[in-house]
């Protein structure tokens, strides 16, 4: 099920970086990016940050071992990654 | 608050700023409740929302803070409905569900680091309502214990 608001009412910007990345995927834009494009202020742009540095900065992991944990946790809450 | 979140860690900072977006800004709901949302997402049911949800339709929405904290794929149009005729709006529904949603992942990321600290983590409020998880050592080694092999990504 989804929100009207978070399916179709975004603001200007996030609705123009919408239909580009609709356009240049040729794909319909998953939810979660529709998530975090709501209302960037007020949830979407911290955690694009705090999933950047988690995923993608300094660990002694590699990005693929945490894109496996990231797709193992997803898995066990029944989520598809 | 203060036993969530990455006290001291790498995350600090991103982890605060988080919390700061979705406890703080101005939006079509009270900060209190968000808080109390994030509280009872974090910690379990015994975690009263009552107080801050006045006029709310409070047991629809405290059964819909725990349906995301615990089983957000549970998630229904009906759910949404009934809060929807108690008369919130899309965007209230949308800083009610980051809250949950964002108070569950902290919780589990507090417990998560308190084990790897060895300490006794407090007990998952989630596990008294729902299947036992899957222990992690019938997974083999332990996941989260440094990688062997030193290979994979930037040293710290």
């Amino acid at each position: 099920m989804r929100l009207g608001a978070v399916e179709h009412r975004h603001r200007l910007p996030e609705r123009l970086k919408l239909i580009l990345i609709r356009l240049v995927s040729g794909r319909r834009v998953p939810d979660v990016v529709k998530t975090l494009l709501y209302r960037p202020e007020f949830f979407g742009r911290a955690m694009c940050e705090w999933t950047q540095a988690v995923m993608r900065g300094p660990s002694a992991w590699s990005v693929g071992e945490r894109e496996l944990f990231a797709a193992f946790t997803s898995r066990l809450n029944q989520c598809v990654f | 608050m203060g036993t969530m979140g990455d006290p001291g860690g790498r995350y600090a900072a991103y982890t605060a700023r988080l919390m700061d977006g979705v406890l703080t800004r101005p939006g079509h709901t009270p900060p209190e409740l968000r808080r109390a949302i994030v509280a009872r997402a974090a910690g379990g049911p015994s975690f009263p929302l009552s107080g801050t949800e006045r006029g709310t339709g409070g047991e629809d929405l405290a059964a819909y803070v725990d349906t995301v904290a615990q089983h957000a794929y549970r998630v229904t149009d009906e759910h949404l409905g009934r809060l929807r005729q108690a008369g919130h709006s899309d965007d209230s529904l949308f800083e009610m569900t980051v809250s949950a949603a964002l108070g569950a992942a902290l919780g589990r990321l507090e417990r998560g680091l308190a084990a790897l600290r060895g300490e006794s983590s407090p007990l998952d409020p989630l596990s008294a309502s729902s299947s036992p998880p899957v222990p992690l050592s019938a997974l083999g080694p332990h996941p989260l214990s440094p990688s062997p092999f030193g290979r994979g990504g930037t040293q710290e």
